[in-house]
C-alpha cells in the first residue's frame, strides 16, 4: 500500500494523537466525516479509496462502525498495536466523559427534578431507537425474501422470547445460503 | 395496543426467575467471570453497528443480573445517545451501574472492564479482517455474509426499537413523543440532540412523565 508522494507511515503515537483529534473534533457529531477529513485530507495517511474500503469492512464486521473504522486505520499501518493505539485515542476522552456523566447520574437520579427531565429525554431517545429499523427498511423494499427473514427474526426476538445469539446462529446460515452468489459474473 | 404492556408486569424470559431478583454482586469472582463471559460472547454478535445488542444488554442488566431497573436502563440509553462519541459506549454505563452499590472505585473499574470486554473480540476480528481484506474481498462466502446479514440486522433493529419503546414509555404521552421523534428522525435532518433537549424541557414541565 505504498505509493510515492504519500505521507510517512504513522507511528502508534501518531495514530493515538490523530484519533484523539478526530474524537475531539467530533464532539458535536459527525464522527465519520471528521475521521475522513483528518485521516485523508489533513494527514494524508490514506487515499479516499482506502478510507472507503475501510468503511465497508467496518460496517461488515461485528462491532460499532466508528470503532471498527478506528481499528481499520490503526491496523492498516501498525497491525494490532496500531489498532489498539487508535482505539485508545478515539475512546479515551469521550469514554471518560461518559463515566463522569454516569457517576453524576447515579448520584443524582433520585432527585425528582432530574427524574422529571430524564422522563422526557428517554421518550425522545426511544423514538431514535424506533427509527433505526425504518432507516434501512427502504433498502429491502423489493426483496420479499429479505423482508420475510427480517420478519421472522423480529417475531422470534420480540414474541418468541428467544435470545439474540441462537436466533443469529440459526437465521445467519439460512440467509447466507439463500444469498450465496450463484451466477459467475467476474471477468 | 394489545402488546403494549409495561415490562415490569410480564417476564419475557426463556428461563424462570426467582420471585425476587437479587442484584448479582461483582465482588463475587464467579459472578464477575460470568458477566465478563456474557459481554465477550455478545461482542461478535454486534451486527450492523452496536445497537443490535441493546435488547440483550437490557436482558442482562435488568432481567438476568438485576443491576438496574427498567427506567434506569432507559435513562442510561438516553445518556449514551446524548453524550458525544459512539453511542455503543452504553456498555460502560451498564458496567458502572452494575457495581455502583459496591463503591465508586469498583464502579469505574467495572465500567472500563465491561467496555473492554464488549470491544475486545470484535476488535481482534476487525484487525484480522483489515489485514486480509484483499484476499477475502471477492470470496463468495464474504459476499453471502454481507448480503445475508442485512435482512437479519433489519429484523433485530425492529425488535430492539420495540424493546426500548416498551422499556422507556409507560404511558400514552411518552409513546406519542417517541413516535413523533421517530418520524422526525426519518423525515428531517435535525440533530437528535434537539429532540432530546425539547423532550427534556417537556419532562421538566411535567408534560411527559412516567
Amino acid at each position: 500500500m505504498t505509493e510515492s508522494g504519500r505521507a510517512a507511515t504513522p507511528t502508534c503515537l501518531d495514530l493515538f494523537v490523530g484519533m484523539l483529534q478526530v474524537a475531539l473534533s467530533a464532539f458535536g457529531g459527525g464522527l465519520s466525516a471528521w475521521s475522513q477529513r483528518i485521516v485523508v485530507e489533513q494527514k494524508g495517511w490514506m487515499s479516499n479509496e482506502e478510507f472507503i474500503t475501510g468503511l465497508t469492512v467496518a460496517r461488515l464486521f461485528p462491532g460499532p462502525n466508528q470503532i471498527n473504522m478506528a481499528v481499520f486505520i490503526g491496523a492498516s499501518f501498525r497491525g494490532l498495536p496500531g489498532a489498539l493505539a487508535s482505539l485508545a485515542g478515539m475512546l479515551l476522552v469521550p469514554f471518560s466523559l461518559l463515566m463522569l456523566i454516569g457517576s453524576l447520574y447515579f448520584q443524582l437520579h433520585e432527585l425528582p427534578a432530574v427524574d422529571r427531565v430524564l422522563a422526557g429525554v428517554v421518550a425522545a431517545a426511544a423514538g431514535m431507537a424506533l427509527s433505526m429499523g425504518f432507516k434501512i427498511l427502504d433498502d429491502y423494499r423489493r426483496d420479499p425474501v429479505a423482508l420475510l427473514l427480517a420478519a421472522l427474526v423480529f417475531v422470534a426476538l420480540s414474541f418468541g422470547h428467544l435470545r439474540l445469539i441462537p436466533v443469529v446462529l440459526v437465521s445467519g446460515p439460512i440467509a447466507m445460503f439463500w444469498y450465496w452468489p450463484r451466477e459467475r459474473s467476474e471477468a | 395496543m394489545g402488546w403494549f404492556v409495561p415490562i415490569g408486569q410480564v417476564h419475557l424470559l426463556p428461563w424462570p426467575l426467582a420471585a425476587v431478583c437479587h442484584p448479582a454482586r461483582l465482588s463475587d469472582l464467579g459472578n464477575l467471570a460470568q458477566v465478563l463471559w456474557q459481554f465477550l460472547s455478545l461482542s461478535l454478535f454486534s451486527l450492523g453497528g452496536g445497537n443490535t445488542l441493546l435488547a440483550e444488554y437490557h436482558h442482562l442488566s435488568v432481567e438476568k443480573f438485576c443491576w438496574l431497573t427498567d427506567s434506569q436502563f432507559a435513562d442510561l440509553y438516553a445518556l449514551a445517545e446524548a453524550a458525544p462519541g459512539p453511542s455503543s459506549m452504553i456498555v460502560g454505563l451498564l458496567g458502572l451501574g452494575a457495581a455502583w452499590r459496591e463503591g465508586p472505585l469498583w464502579a469505574l473499574l467495572s465500567g472500563y472492564g465491561a467496555e473492554i470486554a464488549i470491544l475486545l473480540p470484535s476488535t481482534l476480528l476487525m484487525v484480522m479482517a483489515s489485514l486480509s481484506w484483499r484476499q477475502m474481498e471477492h470470496s463468495p462466502c464474504r459476499i453471502a455474509f454481507q448480503r445475508g446479514l442485512g435482512p437479519i440486522t433489519l429484523g433485530i433493529l425492529f425488535a430492539v426499537g420495540l424493546k426500548i419503546l416498551r422499556t422507556a414509555d409507560s404511558n400514552i404521552a411518552g409513546v406519542v413523543v417517541s413516535v413523533v421523534v421517530c418520524v422526525l428522525m426519518l423525515r428531517t435532518r435535525i440533530s437528535p440532540l434537539w429532540f432530546m433537549a425539547v423532550a427534556g424541557v417537556l419532562g421538566g414541565l411535567g408534560i411527559i412523565n412516567r
